[in-house]
Order: C-alpha cells, then sequence, then structure tokens
C-alpha cells in the first residue's frame, strides 16, 4: 500500500489547502513555537485539524519540536493529549526525549521518527525498532543506498522525502527578527514570507529558527527505483509552501506514483512543468546519490514520456 | 563533585591541560572523530597522553564522534579493544547505534553521549540514560536551572560545555556544509572503500566543514526585501554560573576547543579550575572578562 503524506502548520493552513493527493498529513510546525497559528501550540485547533483531516478521510498525524527544551515538554505532552484523544493515527519524533513522552500521553499513536533526530546508521534505527517506532525519516545526508540498507537490516519501514526543501539545520536563534525594523514586517508574519539567502551559486531558504536547502529535492524520476528497493512511505514537504504548492506538486507525486507502481516509468511533460513552476530556485536531489545537496542526479534510464 | 574536562588536540595541548588543572582531558583519535585531523592524535601519542594523564592523576577520555558507515563501522568497534588495553574506560560517542553497539560488547565502559547527539531536555537525558549512556553532555545555552532539571533525571552524569561557540545552527543538527559541497576523502591509513564525506559534520573528520556559517550571505524576501545577513555565532562562556551548575548537582564542566594550541588552552583550564575551586569553597567567582579566542577555531576548528 502505498502512502503519499505531507505536512503543514495550522488550521488556516489545513483549511486553505486541498489534501486531494495525500493519504496523510503531519500537523504543527517543528521549527517554532511562535510560527502563526502553530498547532503544537493550540490543543483546541488542533483538535478541529484531526478532525477535519479525518473528515476528508485522511490520516492525521502530530510532529513535534525538532530541539525542544525541558520548558516545553508540557506544552508537547498536552498537544499528544489532545491528539490522541481527537483520533490522530501517529506522532513524529525529532528530539528523542519525546518518544517516552508520547508513550506516557498518548500511549495508542503510532511512533514515527523524524529527519531532524539524526538516524544515520542501520544501528540506530534498530534501536528505535525495540522501542516500538514503527516508521523513520533517515538523516537527510543519507544516500538512497545506505536508506535501503538501513530498512533492509532493521526492519523498519522507511518515510521518504521524495519533493521540497532539505531541511539543514535547527537553531535556537530566530534568523528573521533582526531584519523586523528595517524590513517593516514583524513576528510572527517574517517566516510565512518566503526568504531565501544567496551567495553566489549557493542558495538556501531561512524560516527563521530553520534552514531549508534553497533547491527542491526531486525524487520523480526515481520513484520506480525507490518502489523496487522496496518503499512504500513517501512525503511532499510542504511545511513552508503555499496551498498551491501543496496540491500541485502532490498532485504531481500522486500521479507518478501511482504510474510506477503500474509499472509505467514514464513522466508526463507537464509534471516537470509544474515542479518547476513551483520550485524558485530550481531541482537537486545530490544527497540521494552520494554527492552534495545543490547537485541534480538524473535516473540512470531515461524515462520515457507517454505516448499521447 | 564537579570534574573539569578539557580538550587537546596533540601532545603539548595535553600536558598543558594537565598543568593548569583538568581533572580530565579528552581526545580525539586520528580517523575517527568529529572537528578534523587538525585535532586529533595517533595511536602512539595517545598511548603517551594515556601514561601521562594516569601519572597526574587525571582521566584521558576519547572521542569516537563520527558516524561511520556500515562499511567501516566494524573498524571502530575493532579498535576499542586496544583503547580498553591503554587503561582507557570512557568513551564519546555521537550516535544512538554506535553508543548500543558498544554498550552490548563492553559492559565496562563508560559511554557520553556527546554533545552532537543534541540532548537538550530532561526527557533527553533520560533516553540516553536508558540507552545506557554513563554521561550526556549538555549545551551553555542551558542555564543552571535548565541542568538542575536534567540532574533531576538520575543515574547518569550531566556535563555542561561551559564554555563554547554558540553557532546559528545547533551542535549536531546541521547540514549545511555538505549541502554544498561534499568531497569523498580517504581514511587515513583506511580502506580503500572506507570514504569519509568531507563537508559532513556528522560523517566527516578528516577535514574542514567549509564554513558555510562563516560566509557573507544576501538575504532575499520575495516582497523585495534584501539585507546582508551572516549567520550569527557567538563565544560563550559560563564562567559566572559555575557556582550555579555546581549547585544544580551537574558533575562535569567542559569546555570546548580540541584544536586550541596550548598557549590559549592553558589559562582557559586555569581560569575554570579556579572557578570551580572557588565555588567549592563557597567563595565568589572571578569576574569574567574572557579573553578573546581567534576567530579561527571558534566556528570549525573545534
Amino acid at each position: 500500500m502505498i502512502e503519499l503524506s505531507t505536512s503543514l502548520s495550522s488550521l488556516g493552513d489545513l483549511r486553505d489547502s486541498d489534501l486531494g493527493p495525500y493519504d496523510a498529513v503531519y500537523l504543527g510546525n517543528l521549527f517554532c513555537s511562535r510560527y502563526a497559528g502553530n498547532l503544537l501550540e493550540r490543543p483546541a485547533e488542533l483538535a478541529e485539524a484531526i478532525r477535519i483531516v479525518r473528515g476528508q478521510g485522511k490520516r492525521a498525524r502530530l510532529t513535534t519540536y525538532a530541539a525542544v527544551r525541558t520548558g516545553g515538554l508540557a506544552t508537547l505532552r498536552r498537544a499528544l493529549a489532545a491528539a490522541a484523544a481527537a483520533g490522530a493515527e501517529a506522532v513524529e519524533v525529532h528530539a528523542l526525549g519525546v518518544i517516552a513522552l508520547a508513550r506516557e500521553e498518548a500511549p495508542g499513536l503510532a511512533l514515527h521518527v523524524g529527519g531532524f533526530a539524526n538516524v544515520y546508521t542501520d544501528l540506530g534505527a534498530a534501536v528505535l525498532r525495540e522501542l516500538g517506532v514503527a516508521r523513520i525519516a533517515p538523516a537527510a545526508e543519507l544516500t538512497l543506498e545506505e536508506a535501503h540498507a538501513m530498512a533492509r537490516a532493521a526492519g523498519v519501514p522507511l518515510e521518504l522525502v521524495v519533493h521540497g526543501k532539505v531541511p539543514l539545520g535547527i537553531s535556537d536563534t530566530c534568523l528573521l527578527l533582526p531584519h523586523e525594523a528595517a524590513w517593516g514586517v514583524r513576528c510572527p508574519d517574517l517566516c510565512r514570507r518566503d526568504v531565501f539567502l544567496r551567495r553566489e551559486e549557493w542558495t538556501l531558504k531561512s524560516v527563521g529558527t530553520g534552514v531549508l536547502g534553497g533547491l527542491d529535492l526531486c525524487l520523480l524520476e526515481h520513484l520506480p527505483d525507490l518502489l523496487a528497493a522496496g518503499h512504500r512511505h513517501f512525503r511532499v514537504e510542504t511545511l513552508s509552501e503555499t496551498p498551491a504548492y501543496r496540491r500541485e506538486v502532490g498532485g504531481v507525486y500522486r500521479a507518478a506514483l501511482e504510474r510506477a507502481a503500474a509499472g509505467d516509468a514514464a513522466l508526463d511533460p507537464d509534471w516537470w512543468a509544474t515542479l518547476r513552476r513551483h520550485a524558485r530556485v530550481g531541482l537537486a536531489n545530490g544527497f540521494a546519490f552520494g554527492r552534495s545537496g545543490m547537485e541534480y542526479v538524473a535516473a540512470a534510464t531515461p524515462r520515457p514520456v507517454p505516448l499521447a | 563533585m564537579l570534574a573539569l574536562l578539557a580538550p587537546a588536540g596533540s601532545p603539548d595541548a595535553i600536558a598543558a591541560a594537565l598543568d593548569a588543572g583538568a581533572d580530565a582531558v579528552y581526545v580525539g583519535l586520528k580517523g575517527w572523530s568529529r572537528g578534523g585531523a587538525r585535532g586529533e592524535v595517533d595511536w602512539a601519542e595517545l598511548r603517551a597522553a594515556a601514561r601521562r594523564t594516569a601519572a597526574h592523576g587525571a582521566e584521558l577520555q576519547v572521542a569516537l564522534n563520527t558516524i561511520p558507515p556500515p562499511a567501516e563501522r566494524e573498524r571502530l568497534l575493532a579498535a576499542v579493544p586496544r583503547l580498553l588495553d591503554l587503561g582507557l574506560r570512557t568513551l564519546i560517542v555521537n550516535d544512538l547505534g554506535i553508543l548500543a553497539a558498544l554498550r552490548a560488547r563492553h559492559p565496562a565502559l563508560r559511554l557520553t553521549a556527546s554533545i552532537g547527539c543534541g540532548a537538550l531536555s530532561a526527557a533527553d537525558v533520560a533516553f540516553f540514560r536508558d540507552r545506557g549512556a554513563a554521561a550526556v553532555v549538555l549545551p551553555a545555552t542551558l542555564d543552571p536551572a535548565e541542568a538542575a532539571a536534567c540532574v533531576a533525571v538520575g543515574g547518569i552524569t550531566v556535563e555542561v560545555m561551559c564554555h563554547m561557540v554558540e553557532e546559528y545552527v545547533l551542535l549536531g543538527r546541521c547540514a549545511m556544509p555538505s549541502y554544498v559541497h561534499l568531497k569523498p576523502t580517504a581514511l587515513p591509513g583506511g580502506l580503500p572503500d572506507a570514504l569519509r564525506q568531507t563537508g559532513s559534520m556528522k560523517r566527516g573528520g578528516v577535514g574542514a566543514c567549509f564554513r558555510i556559517c562563516q560566509q557573507p550571505w544576501r538575504l532575499e524576501a520575495a516582497d523585495g526585501y534584501t539585507a546582508a545577513q551572516r549567520f550569527p555565532a557567538r563565544q560563550l562562556s559560563r564562567l559566572a554560573e559555575v557556582p550555579g551548575y555546581l549547585a544544580a548537582g551537574v558533575g562535569v564542566l567542559k569546555l570546548q576547543g580540541r584544536s586550541l594550541p596550548p598557549e590559549a588552552l592553558a589559562p582557559l583550564v586555569a581560569r575554570y579550575r579556579r572557578a570551580i575551586d572557588a565555588a567549592r569553597a563557597g567563595q565568589p567567582v572571578e569576574a569574567a572578562g574572557e579573553p578573546a579566542l581567534p576567530v579561527q577555531w571558534t566556528v570549525v576548528g573545534r
């Protein structure tokens, strides 16, 4: 059973989004408690969001902060309890200590471990499997071959990000706050704007307390290989993107996955046009192939264009 | 008992740290430590260091804090019995899987979850305790009250990296360098197929991280706002908080900087030695006024 998931931060984001292409949604902003409408900080809105997602026949999941101090644990406990009561299906943990909180507050939720947890090896994945973790998003720097090997050796299904900005770092400090006066934009609106950092040919995207790659990770033409390797859980990362991006890019991947699952590797030219239109800087997938994250590696066998 | 754990990246630095009053010294073993070759010692230097620290009544710890891919992992694990033969009992590791593997193979080994493991809360501390870590390192961004909450977990020694550089990205959570440049590099003395991913802060170990965060960037917003942008970094010194950490029950104050030259390391260690001794005696800690350290080591030369 192939699954395509995505992410969003707030009830407003959810109401503006068409989740049609997706099977599951991770709710909450993992970067900052001050993000406008962050569902992690609003249990009642989180419950409402879960009801909306479930009402659309989708699986609702809670994400949690990528870096959380002791003082923030109580907030996560409240979010976990609210998510469990509202019928969420799973919780995604990035700070490993939150696994125990999830067990205590929401024992019925499946445990997923997210990309900021730094799961680099099959040994680490095996430890998490013994703790009852049902799914792992491996560290972004891993190659696909390493991910395949991790899944085989550890026996834990992986969730692979197939499209979206690559998470590169999490911070205690907001990069955007010092710009409030000069920019004339205030928190919490700062990180809702598209902000890129450029230096010569390098591009990053800032979300205030997080740094993402500026290029969009794109594994569209590698989907047949991912399916052949046994992966079934895929994610289009849209936490910092618009509802249009969420709908249209998700639509491309839904169609491409269905076609690949049917044994057809052909890629529709319109799909590329959609992805390029939404990628403000460009496409990349270098980490997946042992290259720098900004490079793009094409499929070894060019994917055909479908017959008209 | 609050101990002072000092860094050292050379035989001269080890001597300087011990002479300045360190209770323990940590070193990187060539090829296996995060931070690069400039701050590592080879096996011969490690043997000499073990003898020297023992003669001082101090402890020598070894950081094995890169995350080797499976092909290299057995080489790392095979090195551990040699470390035990030298009398070493504490290793600093950076990966949950390596921690678990070493715990299973060497029950008597004392394992520290490095600052790169990313522990920030009492819940994280409990997680690493339950996985077999004897100690966990927290960043100096946690004040004594937060450290006390972590100490209250119990059953694990809490260390605080009380003198460090706070970079924009949290330690252990950065993939910026490898995003722009990744260079497979042969492991010193290693197998032909055992390549380090220089540029990866988690899997590197033989060179620089390319200092992405030290570069001048241009911030560009979609609405046309632009500005010069540097990633903030600052040197954090918690000298004035030493009594607070002592009262919190912190077990170890750790200093960052394996690539510090002996002439910079010695006064730093001596200053924290005096602060710990004063705090233990209930006397005031000297005013801060930390000497500035060279920028070159502060961000990438740890």
